[in-house]
């Protein structure tokens, strides 16, 4: 390569930084405009393995002074209220994960007061974090106000799990729950209709769960066996 | 008669009554048991049985590949296919940060709106035989054809499509799309003041729905209620407006909502004139689309080999024909999904029935059952 081909590529790749794609796309020779675009690429891997290193460092530097500063104002609102019962709050303060004890107070905090507002309940999910670990709770929350989300994870304790429930504060928790107790046998303490939704009554085993087993009959009918992996 | 008499006769019966409605009869939209408990003619309460569908479709999908999910969220809502690859396709996408071309994009929108339109055409056409009107499902049925027949045109298949990859989608457009597109709206949007004059503005029709089954908005917003039926109660909110997500925001449509015009804001009539009015302004978004299309380009080029999303979590909402559809996406890593939740919306709509439909006629409660626009694969997964 020759040096004015070098002086091409890097400022052509300067200004792609820039914003400004087509002073690449308008270079001419086609093995010239490969080059360049790698160069390209590898200027801006370099400028976020920069970036990542900045931000671990001011984490480590936040970590060491204060005790965790929560990353939105839904979870400081929530430590502000509730700070015993914060079990961990994820990096951007989307996601908090709180002790089920006074998750029934929290949800009606959540719901009603003013900077909160979260009326709508989008999603509730069960999850079995994997076999001998605990089960878990998610809950996808939204204010139609304000236009904010927040989610809620609850763990559960895998041989008796209970949650208190939430199917009066949101209503869309009664079916929801009703779901989740089926499939994962996480019992929510206070729900008024804990039945089964989609599985039959008298079903056994909660299908979800990671080490499920099907019964062998119902009602004299052979329930198939679950093919191992797919041909 | 006397005392002595009515003593023979007893007192009068004020018994409660129970009424099992399904799981096998048409005007339950799939197989759905309804148990009504009336007091004479007029129900006190509606307990709906649901399952009669399950195919653990979340169980499933922890044993297959990500790509072999898609197939099966075809048939979890089998009117809205196309939204329903949608939904999942946008989801993978932003776990896993692709950006897929701008045709494809474009291609996405024409048909996840072709498809709503579709849709609801299926909804009123069927609502309207709920309430005893048949002529008007006709009509509406021919007009849906049509659109089956871009589907089949376009991907092959007319009802399950496994049309959008993540990705990409897996045919570009056939050769003349557009004029047939084009053709297709021409066709179509006259139709619309034809359907109103048929059913919307019948004076049988209005007295059977309005005023019935009023779902006032923070009732719907508390169940979770979302799409038509919530905006049939007045709530502006719309994810492709609010949340936009692929290349919505390009667009300019309107979100129409109910008015109680002809009855009480938020009854049936509401529910049903927003999807008359949504059909307008997904024409109006597919014209859109079919003016600014970019031409050119592999959409199979953003399609990965093998799709390994990073460790993490999603959630993320789209707006099918009957509202929010979520998908919550946990991978560990792997080519197989560790969790994978479908959040239905027609579940919700389903959850809110016993609410609205106490107080009303048994024959109200196949009106207000059929306003909801429920589908019974994706309740049950």
């Amino acid at each position: 390569m020759t040096a004015d081909q070098e002086k091409l590529i890097s400022e052509a790749v300067e200004k792609a930084l820039a914003g400004d794609m087509d002073s690449i796309n308008a270079i001419e020779d086609r093995s010239l405009r490969a080059k360049a675009k790698a160069a390209l690429v590898k200027a801006k891997r370099a400028a976020k393995a920069e970036q990542k290193t900045e931000t671990s460092d001011d984490a480590k530097s936040a970590d060491s002074s204060v005790p965790q500063e929560p990353g939105s104002p839904l979870a400081s609102l929530l430590t502000a209220f509730y700070p015993g019962e914060i079990v961990e709050s994820s990096n951007d303060g989307n996601s908090i994960q709180i002790k089920p004890e006074k998750w029934e107070e929290i949800a009606v905090f959540l719901r009603d007061h003013a900077d909160a507002l979260l009326d709508q309940l989008e999603c509730l999910t069960g999850v079995d974090l994997g076999e001998g670990e605990e089960l878990q709770v998610r809950y996808n929350l939204h204010s139609m106000k304000h236009r904010h989300k927040l989610e809620v994870l609850i763990n559960a304790d895998r041989n008796s799990p209970e949650i208190p429930s939430v199917e009066t504060v949101w209503r869309m928790a009664d079916w929801f729950e009703r779901e989740t107790y089926d499939m994962y046998g996480i019992v929510f303490n206070g729900h008024r209709d804990l039945r089964r939704l989609l599985c039959p009554e008298d079903w056994e085993g909660w299908p979800l769960r990671k080490d499920y087993e099907e019964q062998k009959t119902y009602h004299g009918i052979v329930v198939p066996k679950v093919k191992e992996g797919w041909e | 008669m006397g005392v002595a008499a009515a003593k023979e006769i007893g007192p009068v019966q004020a018994e409660e009554m129970v009424l099992n409605i399904g799981p096998q009869h048409p005007s339950t939209h799939g197989v759905l048991r309804l148990k009504v408990k009336t007091d004479g003619e007029i129900v006190s309460e509606v307990i709906p049985y649901i399952g009669y569908l399950h195919r653990c479709f979340e169980k499933h999908a922890e044993s297959i590949t990500y790509e072999q999910v898609i197939p099966f969220t075809d048939r979890c809502d089998y009117l809205g296919s196309m939204n329903n690859n949608f939904g999942f396709a946008v989801a993978m996408e932003e776990l896993m940060d692709i950006k897929v071309p701008e045709r494809v994009e474009y291609i996405r929108i024409i048909m996840a709106e072709l498809n709503r339109i579709a849709s609801h055409l299926l909804a009123l056409g069927v609502y309207g035989l709920d309430v005893g009107a048949f002529t008007p499902f006709l009509h509406m049925f021919r007009d849906r054809e049509r659109i089956l027949d871009i589907f089949e045109l376009t991907c092959g298949a007319r009802l399950l499509y496994n049309y959008m990859w993540v990705g990409g989608v897996s045919h570009d457009l056939p050769r003349n799309f557009d004029s047939i597109c084009i053709d297709f709206l021409d066709y179509f949007e006259p139709k619309i003041p034809e359907f109103n004059e048929l059913l919307t503005t019948n004076k049988i029709f209005i007295e059977r729905t309005a005023d019935v089954g009023v779902m006032p908005a923070e009732v719907a917003i508390s169940y979770g209620v979302s799409g038509p039926n919530l905006r049939g109660s007045g709530v502006k909110w719309d994810v492709r407006r609010d949340e936009p997500y692929s290349i919505y925001d390009k667009f300019d449509f309107e979100i129409p909502v109910g008015s109680g015009d002809v009855g009480t804001l938020g009854d049936c009539w509401d529910r049903y004139w927003v999807r008359m009015l949504e059909m307008m302004e997904s024409c109006k978004i597919i014209r859109q689309a079919l003016k600014t299309i970019p031409e050119g380009g592999d959409v199979h080029q953003m399609v990965p080999k093998k799709i390994r999303p990073p460790k993490g979590s999603i959630y993320r909402r789209t707006e099918s024909p009957r509202g929010d559809l979520g998908y919550y996406i946990i991978s560990d890593g792997s080519e197989i999904p560790f969790r994978m939740k479908m959040r239905s919306p027609a579940l919700t709509a389903l959850s809110v029935l016993d609410e609205i439909s106490a107080g009303w006629m048994i024959s109200d409660v196949i009106a207000i059952l059929g306003s909801l626009d429920i589908v019974l694969g994706e309740i049950d997964r």
